[in-house]
């Protein structure tokens, strides 16, 4: 992102100076110090309220004290945080607290991280001087399906009342009657419906807001507290999996500014049956007799090797094909796409996913080019077939806080969305045209000449012909066929054409829809003709399924391209990779997913999906069929059911690797807790498969094979944990610099440019690979 | 100080007589609050001269030259006020009239609004001209419902007559005037809070900086004014500010609106020039003390402001004099205590007034105010304890600079300055079980009986 010089401004606290950028307000600055101001109202997160009155600090030649939460910064400040007045009102603010707050400490879940009980000792008056009666409420009471509000213990500090209002911008908690009466509550007619409001559990500072699923489960001090990454949607959110003994018993944010901004969705903070459901495989099945018995490890191994092996001796590696994972990691993917081509000889491998063009085995990345952050700072966000309410919640947000910052939103989804209300637009259209209304916002720009920009400019000869394939594509044509407003197809083409930052986002799946086939390639030219793309706040790309399905794409599960995005057939990478696997990969490109489903292999291993789930009857007996399949998950799915071998596999709160979100940001995941008995991490399950096969695989880490990964893998060259920190780097990766313990950096790209698109990211390939889809190999 | 009547004199002849009624001069005339009326004495003449004979800028000046400062209890210049406004904003600029009258013990823009409605209307509409506003709000208590009903018939007649709308008189001045109800809180007489309700939002003070004059109603700028400081500018537009500033002392200039209640023989509103001694309000204006008992304590500006002894009779009534002596003219709400009042009681019922009304926002507030009445009404019942009364000191200590708003601090005046004036008849409560004076005290033998059983 472009540097900004920001001015700083210097004072001092307590007698230490500290320098910290204009507009931070005194509290932030102290913390930077490393000096604890206590608050309640107060959140990182939000603008400053002011309410709670529990930050008074002492600023030289003001009368009053002041509230450091409030109070911006100024040059030479004298600020003082322990004088005998800041201690007195301190104390006043927590005994004034207390008068009402009940002592249930000993039964509180909050009990042992709470604020109140925390600032008490440490700023608080000893004893009370209340001794009158406190105001009583009907306790807990809930609030939505997954929380319970205990008004006696709010301290009206107004979290999780703003949360909603001014960060969710949705129906929710507010704050109700007046005075000592106040108390937080929902308004019937505007139920807490929101998928955010396990936030507010979070921020509560004390045990007014607490999670039913936690409701008197544990103390904190019992938790161990595992630094990870969310396992569901394809944003990555930063995690702390708090684990008790064998359970994972709730998820906090781990906030990372840039993918989470410090928040979660319920959907993945409540998520915890993967790691605790009693429905999980304890052991691997083989069927016998028709019907699937326990078996050993190393029966199921061996059995799942010799079969493997064996077709594809007797048939070629062509009779055997993969569907992997979007779920798993970068990691297990990696050795999954190795394992098939190198092991078996197969290019035969696949998962789920969009619609993206691929012809002629060139493997493009369809990938989003700018970044979540980036969103901050565009100008207009279009959303065309998403919604990232329920698909990428966080996604979602992110675009709400764009809204609050002037971002002009459009939603054009087949159904209404939770972002309409807030949108500058609306378009909708019947469902499965999603295509069409992207060709008729192309058609549009073509047309009314609104394109701009060098990337135009360059390739104004074929404009006319792009142009001439989209004749049926008018707004009048659309607006029959898809039952949307030609007008407002022209009002939004002409918006994003005069925008000062677009960002262009699709949901992979709207790829998928009947006219969906052309609808990335649409969208990146839109992108592309209006210059809205290679710079921090503009840009397209898909909004992706799952926690890894950038990383399953990243990492070479498609039939036609190898890791990062080189084509099967490119002979560099070819030879590259003999040099690194020891073998040569198979040049011809292997069947893809529905072709493998559709009786095109023999032998089949499916890590980590389910494509019973959408196939038809027909379908599912060929599956059940083959001659050998061989199906590795958490649990007994409707696809292991039908499987010769099911071996169990661990979630990702109990297993190490990296997931790569949809933004491109590879991110470490850690272990939290201990394997469930029985099962294997996916990456152990594929290298004990591997040595069964002979290939004599050794890796005792999956950092190992991360290491791999960086030297086989052009956009994640030089990857390693160490590299990729704590928050994570966005691909295309380059080694950085050595640091003092020998250890590599890594520096990430936070925006694609069309130029680095065009030199194929990592493929290396001449610049005409990026034309208009339509004009393809014309630029020459 | 106390000589300011003199200064008065000296300062002769003045223009308009020793009496004059900026305000309320036409307010005994039969149906002055229909638009015919008013203007048959005079009614509307100001507003043409200020478009005609004022720039915007000159009429600022003129406001400022006249010396008005803000009636509604803060006392800050107007003109000043107005000048704070950017020259230049991309948002529209709005006028916020404060008739949200809610402080205990005044009831001046009630009597404005209900008898005179187009007087403010008038005042509304030269002020908006002054600041370049092009849509003003007039905010009413809910529970004033006459006043509110007679300042939206106000705007009507004066839409209808060409004087709201636009090219108001031929100047080319464009104004709208809405009139809005409020839902019933002390606290959205508080500016920010205000202007937090207009916009249909819960009413809670606003974190200041920004002020309203830069970031104010919908993000705009926005003067906010209180209805007797508009119901002034007619007069001043009508008699310049010089004839205005004749009046009043050096530093508080003009006439008020007493509005006095309590023990003596005439509450009621009396407009009389700043400066006004307390003893001439009481016994001149106000007849005098009711059965002719003796005055205990006088609370000079509203129930927020501190309450002074009765030693303090000869005390000017302008804002930097009883400022001086450690209370405030407020909203020049005089409220007087006969020596047959239970100082404590009065202060539970004013006490209870601001823990009922505290919006809840911040801490020592909400939860001080709770505490406080808790106390007092202990006390009172003769149940309370010594330490009590320097709880209740301690307390105020706590919340008084420390709230958000002042609301918290207004909280503490009477508690505070009840005990410095009358710790003693606290004590007696403590001892006794009863009351010093008033219906509480004959309770005393069965209470203290009840205590020695």
């Amino acid at each position: 992102m472009a540097e900004q010089v920001e001015e700083l401004v210097n004072l001092t606290i307590d007698g230490r100076p500290v320098s910290v950028p204009k507009g931070s307000v005194v509290w932030a600055a102290a913390r930077k110090l490393g000096i604890e101001i206590p608050i309640y109202c107060y959140h990182p997160k939000m603008d400053p309220l002011g309410a709670c009155r529990m930050c008074f600090v002492q600023v030289e030649k003001m009368p009053k004290l002041a509230t450091a939460c409030t109070t911006q910064v100024a040059e030479g400040m004298v600020v003082i945080t322990d004088s005998p007045q800041v201690k007195k009102a301190r104390q006043g603010t927590l005994e004034f607290l207390l008068i009402n707050h009940p002592l249930d400490c000993p039964i509180c879940d909050k009990g042992g991280e709470c604020d109140l009980q925390d600032f008490t000792l440490r700023y608080g008056p000893g004893a009370s001087r209340f001794d009158l009666s406190k105001r009583h409420f009907q306790k807990p009471i809930p609030v939505n399906e997954q929380i319970l509000l205990d008004r006696e213990r709010c301290i009206a500090c107004q979290r999780c009342v703003r949360f909603c209002q001014d960060v969710a911008m949705e129906d929710g908690l507010v704050m109700q009657e007046r005075g000592f009466r106040t108390e937080v509550g929902v308004e019937p007619s505007a139920p807490f419906d929101s998928i955010f409001s396990g936030n507010v559990v979070e921020m509560c500072p004390v045990g007014a807001l607490t999670a039913k699923s936690y409701r008197f489960v544990a103390r904190p001090w019992e938790l161990k507290r595992g630094a990870t990454v969310c396992g569901q949607c394809a944003v990555g959110c930063n995690v702390l999996a708090d684990v008790r003994v064998d359970k994972l018993l709730r998820q906090y944010s781990r906030t990372n500014d840039d993918i989470d901004d410090g928040f979660l969705c319920d959907r993945g903070r409540w998520n915890t049956d993967l790691a605790n459901s009693p429905e999980r495989l304890r052991q691997p099945l083989i069927r016998r007799d028709g019907k699937l018995q326990s078996a050993t490890w190393d029966e199921a191994i061996a059995l799942v090797a010799r079969s493997l092996g064996e077709i594809a001796q007797r048939d070629g590696g062509e009779a055997v094909g993969g569907i992997g994972s979007t779920h798993t990691t970068n990691e297990e993917a990696y050795l999954f796409q190795k394992l098939l081509r190198v092991g078996l000889g197969t290019n035969n491998v696949d998962h789920f996913h969009g619609r993206f063009p691929q012809g002629d085995n060139d493997a493009q990345p369809w990938v989003w080019s700018d970044s979540i952050a980036g969103l901050e700072r565009a100008s207009h966000i279009v959303l065309l077939g998403a919604d990232p309410y329920l698909r990428q919640p966080i996604i979602d947000l992110r675009i709400r806080k764009a809204i609050r910052r002037g971002a002009r939103v459009w939603v054009v989804s087949p159904a209404a969305n939770r972002l309409d209300r807030l949108a500058a637009g609306a378009i909708r259209y019947q469902a499965g045209q999603v295509g069409a209304v992207a060709r008729a916002l192309l058609q549009v720009t073509l047309s009314e000449r609104l394109t701009r920009g060098a990337f135009a400019e360059q390739r104004q000869a074929s404009l006319a012909e792009r142009l001439a394939g989209l004749a049926d594509a008018t707004p009048e044509a659309v607006s029959a066929a898809a039952g949307c407003d030609a007008e407002a197809l022209r009002t939004l083409a002409r918006e994003i054409a005069g925008a000062k930052g677009a960002v262009i986002l699709y949901d992979e799946m709207a790829t998928r829809e009947a006219t969906g086939e052309t609808l990335a390639a649409d969208a990146l030219d839109l992108a592309l003709l209006t210059d809205n793309f290679g710079r921090a706040g503009a840009g397209v790309g898909p909004l992706l399924e799952d926690n890894n399905s950038l990383g399953a794409r990243d990492m070479g599960l498609l039939p036609g391209s190898l890791p990062g995005y080189r084509a099967v057939d490119d002979e560099q990478a070819r030879a590259e990779l003999s040099a690194a696997w020891g073998v040569r990969t198979p040049e011809a490109a292997g069947l893809d997913y529905d072709a493998m489903l559709a009786g095109g292999v023999k032998a089949l291993y499916v890590l980590g999906a389910n494509p019973a789930t959408h196939l038809s009857e027909e379908g599912r007996a060929a599956l059940a069929g083959l001659e050998f399949l061989v199906v590795q998950d958490l649990f007994l799915t409707e696809t292991a059911k039908l499987a010769a071998v099911v071996l169990p596999a661990v979630s990702y709160t109990e297993k190490d690797g990296t997931f790569t979100n949809t933004e491109r940001c590879v991110q470490v995941v850690r272990k939290a807790m201990l394997e469930l008995p029985g099962a294997r991490a996916d990456w152990q399950i594929l290298r004990d498969v591997a040595n069964a096969l002979g290939l004599g695989w050794t890796y005792s880490n999956s950092a190992q094979i991360l290491a791999e990964i960086g030297r086989t893998t052009p956009i994640y060259a030089g990857v390693s944990r160490h590299g990729l920190g704590q928050t994570g780097a966005r691909w295309p990766l380059a080694p950085g610099a050595t640091e003092a313990d020998g250890q590599r950096t890594l520096s990430g790209s936070p925006f694609l440019t069309w130029e680095m698109l065009a030199q194929g990211v990592a493929k290396g390939r001449g610049s005409d690979q990026l034309a208009l889809s339509a004009g393809r190999g014309e630029q020459a | 100080m106390a000589d300011s009547t003199e200064t008065q004199t000296e300062r002769a002849p003045l223009p308009l007589g020793p009496n004059p009624r900026f305000i309320t001069e036409n307010f005994e005339v039969p149906g002055i609050d229909q638009i015919e009326v008013y203007r048959a004495h005079g009614g509307y003449e100001a507003l043409a001269k200020a478009l005609k004979s004022f720039q915007p800028d000159e009429l600022v000046e003129e406001v400022k030259k006249s010396g008005l400062r803000g009636r509604g209890g803060a006392g800050f210049a107007t003109g000043l006020k107005w000048s704070f406004l950017p020259k230049e904003s991309p948002k529209p600029r709005y006028l916020c009239v404060n008739g949200d009258e809610s402080e205990p013990g005044t009831f001046k823009d009630r009597m404005i609004m209900e008898v005179s409605p187009h007087l403010l209307v008038e005042g509304v509409i030269i002020a908006s001209y002054a600041t370049k506003v092009h849509h003003a709000f007039i905010y009413v208590r809910g529970e004033l419902l006459k006043a509110g009903l007679q300042v939206e018939r106000a705007v009507r007649e004066a839409v209808e007559a060409g004087f709201i709308g636009k090219d108001i008189l031929g100047s080319g001045f464009d104004l709208a005037i809405t009139v809005h109800h409020g839902a019933g809180a002390y606290i959205c007489g508080e500016e920010s809070a205000l202007l937090e309700s207009l916009e249909g939002k819960r009413g809670y003070p606003r974190l200041k900086p920004p002020f309203p004059a830069v970031v104010g109603l919908y993000s705009g700028p926005t003067v906010i004014n209180n209805v007797e400081t508009l119901a002034a500018l007619p007069a001043i537009a009508r008699y310049g500010a010089d004839a205005y500033a004749a009046y009043g002392t050096e530093k508080s200039k003009g006439t008020r609106v007493y509005c006095l209640s309590g023990h003596v023989n005439r509450p009621g509103n009396y407009e009389a020039p700043l400066g006004l001694s307390l003893r001439t309000l009481i016994e001149d204006l106000g007849g005098g003390m009711r059965d002719g008992r003796a005055v205990k304590a006088i609370i000079p500006g509203g129930s927020s402001s501190p309450m002074l002894g009765a030693d303090k009779l000869d005390l000017p009534l302008d804002y930097e004099a009883v400022a001086a002596a450690g209370s405030m003219l407020g909203s020049a709400g005089v409220i007087v205590v006969d020596d047959q009042t239970c100082i404590v009681g009065a202060t539970l019922r004013m006490s209870e007034f601001y823990r009922d009304e505290s919006c809840g926002k911040c801490t020592p507030c909400r939860e001080g105010t709770f505490w406080l009445v808790q106390l007092v009404e202990r006390l009172e019942a003769g149940e309370g304890r010594e330490s009590d009364i320097d709880l209740l000191l301690d307390i105020c200590d706590n919340m008084f600079g420390k709230c958000f708003c002042p609301l918290g601090d207004a909280a503490t005046s009477c508690i505070v300055s009840s005990i410095k004036l009358f710790r003693d008849e606290y004590i007696h409560h403590v001892r006794e079980h009863a009351c010093l004076v008033g219906p509480g005290a004959t309770r005393a033998h069965a209470t203290a009986e009840a205590h020695a059983r």
